[in-house]
């Protein structure tokens, strides 16, 4: 391991051919079980369980994808992610930015409280807000709906972070300048400041669609029906009890169909993942 | 910075504040702070603020779905301290931890230093590396779940080819943990590397290239100058990766549904099962405070020893 940091200015030879070696090591160990699950997605029956186990299938079908959606409510769980994204994200993106803004720009009393309160959440293991949450939900009737799976989550502090850090490198003139010509606060916030950090508010949007595409824990306890379920919460379905007898080529699509969108996602826009986990390090 | 003539035209209660920065009326901006806040306060108060005093209030409580809550004490958490499953969960999740922290740690700096070099290919690298980040855990655990059979899965076929004798993964108490383990480096060292990596980039070339004109090796250089730099990375990556350690439960859930004879039993699925499956409200809240106070406890003890070094 030590052996690769002295090609870091990438001079000598034997330096180089390790580093291209590990490279090559740490692309098979991470890129394999994708491909894998990609490969055995498509397998016919007869395929799957072949010793030794094959890279390119002999007779590659999407029958898998077929059993998958037949057999399971997919287009409803894979709908209800979207919808819970897609609100989440709206919402939490609205919330975020009119928050951030004076956090970053204001001067007022209570200011540093607020940031300390907000910002210590970082640390708060969520885990121990399900029990509560699901209490009070409950007592309104709202477990098991798309509120509980949408608004809860917008009081998330990453945004909010994020975007102050945004907001906070606007230059100062260009507010008093806005404010001057009449603009008011508001109209230097939606004028100005947001067009200005758009590298930001995207960021916080993918971060914000991602996790909540991803999140687990808090449907698995929120929702108890096929209506309202989510794709982690319905896949997790898939494996266990009934499951078992499952064919791993159907359990293989339903791990391309979940993750294609934010792989997609990611593909696309891979320097706003980037930039919002190395200025956070926050993990959805 | 700025001057009276930002404030806006008409508004009298200018004075007070005149030599404030940003010159504007201290009390309008206030308000106009407030106003901006407010959606977002309302949001925090109610989801996150509200429930972690109610979380605290409920573990001193005996509190099922139905009838009336009462308070009792310490009751829930003499209760949790003895049942022997808790004790488990907690061993069970220390050991994860254990067995994570090191390889998430070390394997992320490792991964980032392998990337930050200028080499053809290393973009490539990062996205593959990256791309399980994108994967949800339901996935992760089907996807590797697989890969961890004793019969069909490839891990053992590989293992095999080089000699070591099949291993049970999933199905064994010994193996069933680092198998996890594995997993979630795979899965989550992506985050780590992309903060190293960050970090690194923030180092200078020329502090390198003068190093190297004094005579540095290239281990001299990274024990010197790379290291001390990172210290604020590395401190960052330590918490982050022990609180998220203590929070793990998708893996196992999906993966053992921790087993075999809950030896992937962990802390957050003692919760689930106390709160969701018994409906003991009371006991589970306190099990999430036990929760709280551990990531603390270990957060507070990393930043002094980070502090120490």
């Amino acid at each position: 391991m030590q052996d690769q940091r002295s090609n870091r200015a990438g001079k000598s030879l034997s330096g180089r051919a390790l580093a291209y070696t590990l490279m090559v090591v740490v692309t098979a160990l991470w890129g394999a079980p994708i491909l894998w699950m990609l490969v055995t997605s498509i397998k016919p029956e007869s395929e799957i369980y072949a010793y030794p186990p094959a890279w390119i299938p002999d007779a590659p079908t999407l029958e898998a994808y077929g059993a998958l959606f037949q057999r399971f409510p997919m287009l409803t769980w894979f709908r209800n992610s979207a919808v819970v994204g897609i609100l989440t994200t709206v919402l939490t993106l609205a919330v975020d930015a009119l928050a951030a803004y004076p956090l970053a720009r204001m001067q007022f009393p209570g200011r540093r409280v607020i940031m300390g309160v907000i910002f210590a959440t970082f640390l708060l293991p969520y885990e121990l807000l399900f029990v509560p949450l699901f209490l009070g939900l409950n007592s309104y009737g709202l477990v098991d709906s798309i509120f509980s799976l949408t608004v809860p989550a917008s009081a998330n502090a990453f945004g909010v972070f994020l975007l102050t850090q945004f907001f906070q490198a606007v230059p100062r003139e260009l507010e008093d300048a806005a404010i001057m010509d009449g603009c008011g606060r508001f109209g230097f916030f939606w004028r100005i400041l947001l067009p200005l950090t758009k590298p930001g508010l995207a960021t916080v949007a993918i971060f914000t669609f991602v996790a909540s595409w991803n999140n687990f824990f808090w449907p698995l306890i929120a929702t108890n029906s096929d209506e309202t379920r989510t794709l982690p919460v319905g896949l997790a379905t898939l494996v266990g009890g009934a499951g078992m007898s499952m064919k791993q080529s159907v359990l293989m699509a339903s791990a391309v169909v979940a993750t294609l969108p934010t792989a997609i996602f990611f593909l696309a826009l891979q320097r706003h993942f980037v930039r919002g986990i190395a200025a956070t390090g926050i993990k959805g | 910075m700025t001057s009276v003539a930002s404030q806006p035209a008409g508004r009298s209660k200018a004075r007070r504040a005149s030599a404030q920065e940003g010159g504007a009326v201290r009390s309008g901006m206030t308000l106009a702070a407030y106003l901006f806040l407010s959606p977002y306060l309302a949001l925090f108060i109610a989801f996150m603020l509200l429930p972690t005093l109610a979380a605290v209030g409920i573990s001193f409580m005996r509190w099922d779905i139905l009838g009336t809550p009462e308070f009792i004490g310490l009751d829930n958490y003499r209760q949790i301290f003895a049942d022997p499953l808790f004790l488990t969960a907690i061993k069970n999740t220390f050991y994860f931890v254990f067995l994570t922290a090191i390889p998430m740690v070390v394997l992320g700096l490792a991964l980032a230093m392998l990337l930050d070099q200028k080499l053809k290919g290393t973009a490539f690298v990062r996205t593959v590396v990256f791309l399980p980040y994108v994967v949800m855990v339901s996935t992760v655990g089907i996807l590797w779940g697989w890969l961890f059979d004793k019969g069909t899965g490839l891990v053992n076929y590989y293992l095999t080819a080089i000699g070591i004798e099949p291993i049970a993964w999933l199905k064994d108490p010994h193996w069933s943990m680092p198998a996890l383990a594995i997993t979630t480096v795979w899965w989550t060292v992506n985050t780590n590397m992309i903060i190293f990596l960050a970090a690194l980039q923030d180092i200078s070339e020329e502090l390198h290239d003068a190093a190297t004109l004094d005579g540095a090796g290239p281990w001299q250089r990274f024990v010197y100058i790379t290291l001390p730099l990172l210290r604020p990375a590395m401190a960052l990556v330590t918490a982050l990766t022990i609180i998220n350690g203590w929070r793990v439960f998708g893996q196992a859930y999906v993966m053992t549904q921790g087993g075999p004879e809950a030896s992937t039993f962990v802390i957050v699925q003692y919760i689930y099962l106390t709160a969701f499956q018994n409906f003991e409200m009371g006991p589970a809240a306190a099990a999430g405070v036990v929760l709280l106070l551990i990531t603390l406890v270990f957060s507070l003890a990393q930043m002094k020893l980070m502090k120490a070094i």
